[in-house]
């Protein structure tokens, strides 16, 4: 019996011993390699989305290679950074200020691996934060809201309370009040940010309980179920946030807020190749093109309001929309 | 027979898992990758140096506790799900300690984590209460109050002790924060905690009168009430102490790995536990063991994923093909025609021979 | 205050009510054939969302929701019966394979999504069922919007309550059925086929918990997001047991927390100051204090949750 025990445990660490000597491949000269986490999933059709493209489409300008880990539990975020730190990934890509600490710590243990930290305010060696405006996509977004509507109801969905959400629906109200001070806001957050049919439900009661007819919304997949909501009725609009997500003949969405995240990162990517990386923060806004005004809906948005509204942009974009 | 027995309780799980491993091992070749790279970067993420043995051991200290939080309730009959609510509230009034009261260093680590512990204690102890006074289902209740404190916690870290613009709680001072066994090392002594607590829990299960008595309620209720146990009381100290076992987890965590709550704090590790307990089949030791199995399983297959490039999911499949074969395994070896095959083929001289 | 003051509000109000509630029940009435059978089954919200994502698919490819909520169906079912192979079969824990598929359906479901949409980052568009008017009743008014249009799904998860109830207390079958979750073994002497009758559970089970995720997919919304389910599962959960295991309690059951969630939304719109988590709570707090009033003396199904081993005599 002690000999069949014996052959059996030599079997298992011989085949432990053929398993754990793998081959990994060193990366040539000159190749570049990008990696980002993500809380949520590349594929929610909204902030994990066009993190994941924006990273996607700077590294195939770049010629970088890319790896991307979704879906990371909150206390997982230093262990799948490590891992790609260890992997000798040259840039990693942290959208969203949850992963601050994370950043530091690993950044800490890792001096010669690059960090992007978006929306993020930490400045270090090898840390380089990426901020685009969130005040001038509310501003952008309510300049909108406030000429669309007839029922001087507008809306705004959350999903969930984090500070840029509230600088965007702070300045999506004040842009509304702007435009005309009788127009009211109505705001709910929904607690998620992939409950889609509880967006459809919120959107719903927004409707039937202050007749709002425009929406705007930070929640990626509960955005679009609220977008379903607006689709069944006449009359009902949303502006899409953070890629182009309307069209010329859209029904629903008359126009988006365009958040170009791929130039930002693609300027990290080239302060890496250029080695002169951190101590800096990247800010985006309309001044250096990474904020845009999508495209319209032609068949929803008249030509008269489309030129009062690219008005209402040069003065957003020239800071004299709303003096502070 | 004996050693016969522990050989296959042993045995079953480690062939459960490896027929786990041959299945990932599968679905990683459909996706066009070397299984036997994957499984490397697995081993090597988890295992490879010392510092990654530490991190793995810092990934599996919550899921102690969680684990022996579950099998406490469950030794007495008690379906506790409530883990993950009792694993935040202690956090909550922990990080409250920590940072409001201005006490610092090791005496602030002393009082956060004793009112941690006590904060679950107490949130375990509704689904106890309600259990024995309103005969409310304890299930039901527990997963009711992980919701409330979720929520509970969000209001907290957005609201009630909001760190400037960023929703999330300020962290755990430098000089209170639990720290690490080694420098160098990203592990802290909660590991160390969590193991003499999983001691504590074994004798106090096994060799107290008190814990035979907890064990036989969670035999058979109407047996222990007949033999004169209050019953009641009993299953009540078990919610509470489970909860408290959680709670102090939650501490831990907080005081050795994440230093503030933000959103997705803590979750899943209580249905993590679940699992783990019922794997480890109620054993204390046991859930240690396969606490630790769980962390390298996390551990290793985030540097997998990343080492591959395959998708996220695929190693969560594996981690679930992993619970579905090791207890498919256990329940397979106890039931009535297996052991009678085992009584047929194993018995008199070739006792003893495995599997 | 005037917003609520009018009689479109209650109307609102009370349509979400149905529409939350609607997947709820049907994933509760799944859990209840399950139960009644002895088999605590807590992976709903895994079963759910592999009905979700197959749903939607084939919706999507075939245009029709109907083939959609069929295959939805099919896929619960596939799913469920993993559950039901180790704990009818191997007398496997019920708990840990309830667990098991809450972590296993949704990493396939997210696994299948990415294999046939690849790394895609834009929402695709499916299919969705449209409302039924039912003629004349839906002219009624306040009433017949309220009940009488809305998609076929949900007059049928409906009228599976007052169906369950007659099977379950006034059919042979049923009784036999409920003997099954009561006293398995005496079911047993009288000729009852215990496994086969919880593999029919818990192929129903599959199936109904199936449908109310391909629900979400079909008749909510029309697309598909990962954890589109939402703990849904976990709610359905506690429907049955408040309901007390009786059909038309758990559709109580299931309307009152689709009450509390709609009032909730709408407290969110009423009073914009409180902190949003605070009102989130209330559909489960409601439930907690609901269930300590009435309280629960009566107990589930006598042999709930044990293994059947049909050697032991």
């Amino acid at each position: 019996m002690k000999k069949r025990t014996g052959a059996i445990m030599l079997a298992v660490s011989l085949a432990v011993g053929t398993i754990t000597v793998p081959t990994v491949s060193v990366a040539a000269e000159g190749d570049y390699k990008i990696a980002m986490l993500l809380d949520s999933s590349i594929s929610d059709g909204g902030w994990g989305a066009s993190c994941y493209q924006a990273m996607v489409d700077a590294a195939e300008e770049m010629g970088w290679e890319t790896a991307y880990t979704d879906n990371v539990a909150t206390s997982d975020f230093t262990t799948v950074m490590t891992d790609y730190a260890d992997l000798e990934y040259n840039l990693i890509f942290a959208p969203g200020n949850e992963y601050t600490d994370a950043v530091i710590q690993v950044s800490e243990e890792y001096p010669d691996t690059y960090f992007c930290l978006l929306n993020g305010a930490v400045e270090t060696d090898n840390v380089i934060s990426v901020m685009p405006d969130a005040e001038q996509i509310g501003y952008l977004a309510g300049a909108l809201a406030g000429l669309m509507t007839q029922t001087n109801n507008v809306g705004f969905i959350g999903g969930m309370e984090i500070d840029t959400t509230k600088t965007k629906l702070d300045s999506y109200e004040a842009a509304v009040k702007k435009v005309n001070p009788d127009i009211n806001v109505s705001s709910a957050y929904a607690g998620s940010y992939d409950d889609a049919a509880k967006g459809k439900e919120i959107a719903n009661s927004m409707i039937s309980t202050y007749d709002v007819d425009v929406m705007f919304g930070d929640a990626s997949a509960v955005d679009t179920g609220a977008r379903e909501a607006l689709a069944d009725m006449e009359n009902k609009f949303s502006i899409g946030q953070p890629g182009d997500l309307g069209s010329a003949d859209d029904e629903v969405i008359i126009c988006s807020v365009v958040t170009d995240n791929a130039a930002l990162v693609k300027e990290c990517m080239e302060a890496v190749e250029a080695g002169e990386y951190g101590n800096k923060t990247v800010f985006g806004n309309l001044d250096d093109g990474c904020l845009k005004v999508g495209t319209f809906s032609d068949k929803l948005v008249s030509k008269e309001i489309q030129d009062k509204y690219m008005e209402l942009v040069e003065q957003i974009k020239a800071g004299t929309f709303i003096e502070k | 027979m004996k050693t016969k027995n522990n050989l296959i309780k042993i045995l079953i799980p480690v062939l459960s898992i490896l027929a786990a491993f041959v299945i990932g091992g599968i679905i990683i070749v459909c996706l066009g990758k070397n299984p036997l790279e994957a499984y490397g970067f697995l081993f090597k993420g988890a295992l490879g140096k010392p510092s990654k043995i530490a991190q793995t051991l810092e990934v599996a200290s919550p899921l102690i506790f969680t684990g022996l939080a579950a099998s406490f309730a469950y030794k007495c009959g008690m379906f506790n799900l409530g883990g993950e609510g009792q694993f935040i509230m202690g956090s909550i009034v922990s990080i409250v300690v920590s940072t409001q009261t201005g006490i610092t260093g090791v005496p602030a680590i002393i009082i956060s984590v004793i009112c941690g512990a006590l904060a679950g204690g107490i949130w375990g102890a509704i689904p106890g209460i309600l259990k024995i006074t309103r005969g409310l289902n304890e299930m039901i209740v527990s997963i009711m109050l992980n919701y409330v404190a979720t929520l509970f916690m969000g209001c907290v870290f957005t609201n009630i002790l909001r760190d400037g613009s960023v929703p999330q709680t300020p962290a755990v001072p430098k000089e209170s924060q639990l720290s690490n066994i080694a420098d160098g090392f990203r592990v802290h002594y909660g590991v160390v905690i969590a193991i003499i607590l999983a001691v504590i829990i074994y004798y106090f299960m096994f060799y107290t009168s008190k814990g035979f008595k907890l064990r036989a309620v969670g035999m058979n209720p109407t047996a222990a009430r007949f033999n004169g146990f209050a019953v009641n009381k009993i299953i009540l100290a078990a919610f509470i102490c489970s909860g408290a076992v959680a709670g102090l987890g939650g501490s831990i965590e907080l005081h050795g790995k994440q230093f503030r709550l933000m959103q997705g704090y803590g979750a899943g590790f209580g249905f993590d536990g679940v699992a783990i307990a019922l794997i480890a089949q109620l054993n204390p030791i046991g859930t240690v063991i396969v606490a630790i199995f769980f962390g390298i399983l996390r551990k290793g297959a985030s540097t997998l994923q990343a080492g591959m490039k395959i998708p996220t999911s695929v190693v969560d499949i594996i981690q679930a093909l992993v619970i579905v074969f090791a207890v498919a395994g256990t329940a397979l070896v106890r039931l009535p025609q297996v052991q009678q095959f085992f009584r047929v083929h194993f018995s008199g001289k070739r006792r003893g021979a495995e599997s | 205050m005037e917003a609520i003051m009018n009689v479109n509000f209650f109307v609102q109000l009370f349509l979400s009510t149905i529409r939350m509630a609607t997947p709820i029940l049907l994933v509760a009435m799944a859990e209840l054939y399950s139960e009644r059978a002895g088999l605590v089954n807590i992976g709903l919200d895994g079963i759910m969302s592999m009905g979700a994502l197959i749903g939607f698919l084939f919706g999507y490819m075939t245009g029709n929701p109907v083939l959609g909520i069929l295959a939805g169906a099919l896929a619960g079912i596939a799913v469920n019966m993993i559950y039901a192979f180790c704990t009818i079969t191997l007398c496997a824990e019920q708990i840990v394979y309830g667990m098991a598929i809450n972590i296993f359906a949704p990493a396939l479901a997210s696994f299948i999504y990415r294999a046939y949409f690849s790394d895609t980052s834009t929402v695709v568009q499916g299919i969705s069922m449209k409302p039924v008017a039912i003629p004349l009743l839906s002219q009624i008014p306040i009433i017949g919007p309220l009940f009488f249009n809305h998609p076929v799904l949900v007059y049928l998860a409906y009228l599976l309550v007052p169906v369950t109830a007659v099977f379950l207390n006034k059919t042979k079958a049923g009784l036999n059925f409920k003997a099954v979750g009561e006293y398995p073994k005496a079911a047993e002497t009288l000729g009852v086929n215990v496994i086969r009758q919880k593999y029919l559970a818990s192929t129903i089970c599959g199936a109904l918990a199936g449908i109310g995720g391909a629900y979400l997919t079909i008749c909510y919304t029309s697309t598909y997001s990962e954890g589109i389910v939402a703990g849904r599962g976990f709610i359905a959960l506690s429907a049955v047991i408040f309901g007390r295991w009786m059909p038309g309690g758990v559709m109580l059951a299931c309307l009152l927390f689709g009450f509390c969630d709609a009032i909730q939304i709408r407290l969110q719109l009423l009073s914009p100051g409180t902190p949003y988590q605070l009102l989130q709570m209330i559909p489960y707090l409601c439930t907690l204090v609901v269930l300590v009033i009435f309280g629960i003396k009566k107990s589930g199904p006598k042999a709930n949750g044990k293994p059947y081993f049909r050697e032991e005599r």
